[in-house]
């Protein structure tokens, strides 16, 4: 294995006395799918925040490409690569595709009108249909509005904006946030297919997920919180579904005895 | 080109998924949506044309033979241009996600520091500058007090108090009458042709300016876009790196230059500047943007939509007034007016989304 895409250590975090995240390593490689498990409050949640820039750990360091970095802001995460997929999906329900996948860097057109800020609609319509045809995900035409699109449509086309940020770097880091949370099994379906063939395209990928199923089916390797600490890092095939519950549940020892002390 | 062909493809989120052999009866015609929903969407987006569509025709066969005229029509235009204004300016701050109460005192004060300036002997193009830069100055510090996390409507309801006293301090407790020298925006006529038309009262003009360029700017620049964005959901765009903040406050600022532009010409028109702020004008142009089904929640609406919605107030009350009915029935009607367009927005966007989902099924049922 080369440089890990992302890699943190040793991460630490405290929200006044109580201890959030306690010592945790964790690393992805390009082209890697980790699903990143636990119960309520085990501190996914607070890892993935600290991945995105939105928390700065009290402790440890994070590395992007073997370069220590250090987010002061989600836009500094942003830069170095890492892209987030909130849950809510952050989209503008009343725009069309085009616009929602090109908010924050619209293409001008060129010449004068360029000059005073006019966009070059036709130009955004086609990179949108370029880059969700390379995705594999043309779902509706570009000019439909976000709130006329089913529940897959929508995540995917919040997948599919980030995917596209990320592609403009070399290689880029995706978090998702319970990509299929509130999806039926086909559109589950399709979105398992898409995260697989974004992390055949080289992007590394964090998923949070409560969806066992999800995890077993698009992950190569599950990580697994349990009361801010990690208990499990294992890979996916071959791991037990009884002891992965266990592990979240808290009813199995860590992985890490090391560290056991009653 | 492209269109047609991207209207072909399926429904499906996901990738390859050839529309099947079988395609069920709502993706006929080559569309994924189903017919009746374009129907739907294109009623509840441009009903209110075809509202006031039929309004001309009701009242051209019912106040036959003056209301359809030229003349009628400049008319209403110019009756109309007033509350257009302010409405473009509640409708752009609303599509931005702020509704700005303070419009009538940010007019009232921009008319006082324009009539102060010349009654006092400063140029004309020197009152209207001022003027107009007071009520950007009004909107930059609403939106920068609005940022810090305060409601906009409590904010806009004191800085409207603040603004009508600053108003009266400014006139001293009177007018300023015999503004003249602004008769050239308020009841000039351009545009004559001989003895047969009077010509185009000059608010038609400032009217038509502020709705091309308004609509051009929401619709094809960047900064209108994203405008309608943050309307719309200002954290989604905030996380796609955009200053989210900044465009709130460019959305008052708008919105105060609009109010400002409104007092100037409403001083124009009657060659006063007069202090008193009055709620009428925020009534009547908020009257105007719910009838164009401005979602006050914020990220929707257009301002041609708007236009017509102060064009529909303004040919009620012209067309009740041809026929010699008391003016408040116009009130009356158009109150009622506003309630039945809501009922239908909300009966149409509950047939949309039933409908959509019924499609979404469908597509699924099939697949399985």
């Amino acid at each position: 294995m080369g440089t890990p895409a992302l890699e943190l250590s040793g991460i630490e975090l405290h929200y006044g006395f109580v201890r959030a995240l306690d010592g945790i390593d964790f690393r992805v490689e390009p082209g890697e799918v980790v699903g990143l498990l636990g119960d309520n409050g085990a501190g996914k949640s607070t890892l993935l925040k600290v991945m995105s820039g939105a928390h700065r750990p009290s402790h440890g360091s994070i590395r992007v490409h073997g370069e220590e970095k250090s987010f002061h802001a989600p836009s500094a995460a942003a830069d170095a690569g890492i892209q987030m997929v909130y849950q809510d999906l952050s989209l503008v329900d009343a725009q069309d595709i085009a616009t929602n996948l090109n908010l924050g860097q619209e293409t001008l057109r060129r010449g004068p009108l360029g000059w005073l800020g006019f966009v070059d609609r036709k130009a955004m319509r086609r990179s949108s249909e370029k880059e969700l045809d390379r995705l594999g995900v043309r779902t509706a035409p570009m000019t439909r509005p976000v709130e006329m699109l089913s529940g897959g449509q929508r995540q995917v086309v919040a997948l599919a904006r980030s995917a596209i940020r990320v592609n403009g770097e070399s290689q880029g880091i995706l978090l998702l946030d319970e990509p299929t949370a509130a999806l039926g099994y086909e559109q589950t379906k399709n979105v398992e297919g898409l995260i697989r063939r974004m992390a055949d395209a080289g992007i590394a990928i964090v998923v949070v997920t409560h969806d066992l199923p999800l995890c077993f089916e698009v992950t190569d390797r599950l990580v697994i919180l349990n009361r801010g600490k990690k208990v499990a890092d294992l890979p996916t095939a071959g791991a037990d579904r009884d002891h992965v519950v266990g592990w979240i549940t808290g009813s199995r020892p860590s992985m890490f005895a090391q560290e056991s002390h009653v | 080109m492209t269109n047609p062909v991207s209207e072909t493809e399926a429904t499906q989120a996901g990738a390859g998924n050839s529309p099947g052999p079988g395609a069920t009866p709502t993706a006929a015609g080559g569309q994924d949506m189903p017919r009746a929903i374009t129907v739907l969407v294109f009623l509840r987006d441009r009903g209110i044309f075809v509202l006031w569509g039929l309004l001309i025709a009701v009242f051209a066969f019912w106040c036959s033979p003056y209301f359809f005229k030229v003349d009628n029509a400049l008319l209403i235009a110019n009756a109309a241009a007033l509350t257009a204004l302010f409405a473009a300016g509640v409708g752009i701050g609303i599509m931005t996600g702020v509704l700005d109460l303070s419009l009538p005192g940010t007019a009232a004060v921009a008319s006082c520091v324009c009539g102060w300036l010349l009654t006092h002997g400063y140029a004309t193009w020197l009152g209207l500058a001022a003027g107009l830069a007071t009520g950007v100055a009004v909107g930059l510090a609403n939106g920068l007090i609005t940022i810090r996390g305060f409601n906009p409507i409590i904010v806009t309801i004191g800085s409207l108090s603040v603004l009508s006293g600053l108003a009266a301090v400014i006139a001293g407790g009177y007018t300023f009458p015999g503004l003249d020298q602004l008769e050239f925006m308020g009841t000039h006529r351009y545009l004559k042709v001989g003895d047969s038309f009077a010509g185009i009262p000059a608010p038609v003009f400032i009217v038509a300016a502020v709705f091309v360029v308004g609509t051009i700017f929401l619709t094809r620049t960047r900064d209108g876009i994203r405008l309608m964005a943050v309307g719309g959901n200002a954290e989604a765009v905030r996380r796609a790196g955009i200053h989210a903040n900044r465009y709130k406050v460019l959305g008052f600022v708008i919105s105060g230059l609009l109010a400002a532009l409104g007092g100037l010409v409403s001083t124009a028109v009657v060659t006063e500047a007069n202090p008193n702020a009055s709620p009428q004008i925020i009534f009547n142009a908020l009257t105007a943007v719910a009838l164009a089904g401005v979602a006050l929640t914020g990220g929707r609406g257009s301002l041609p939509r708007v236009l017509v919605g102060a064009l529909i107030l303004a040919t009620i009350s012209n067309g009740l007034t041809i026929r010699g009915i008391q003016p408040y029935w116009a009130t009356v009607c158009t109150g009622a007016l506003l309630l039945a367009s809501l009922l239908l927005e909300r009966v149409l966007q509950t047939a949309v989304s039933e409908r959509l989902m019924a499609a979404n099924l469908s597509v699924h049922e099939k697949k399985v």
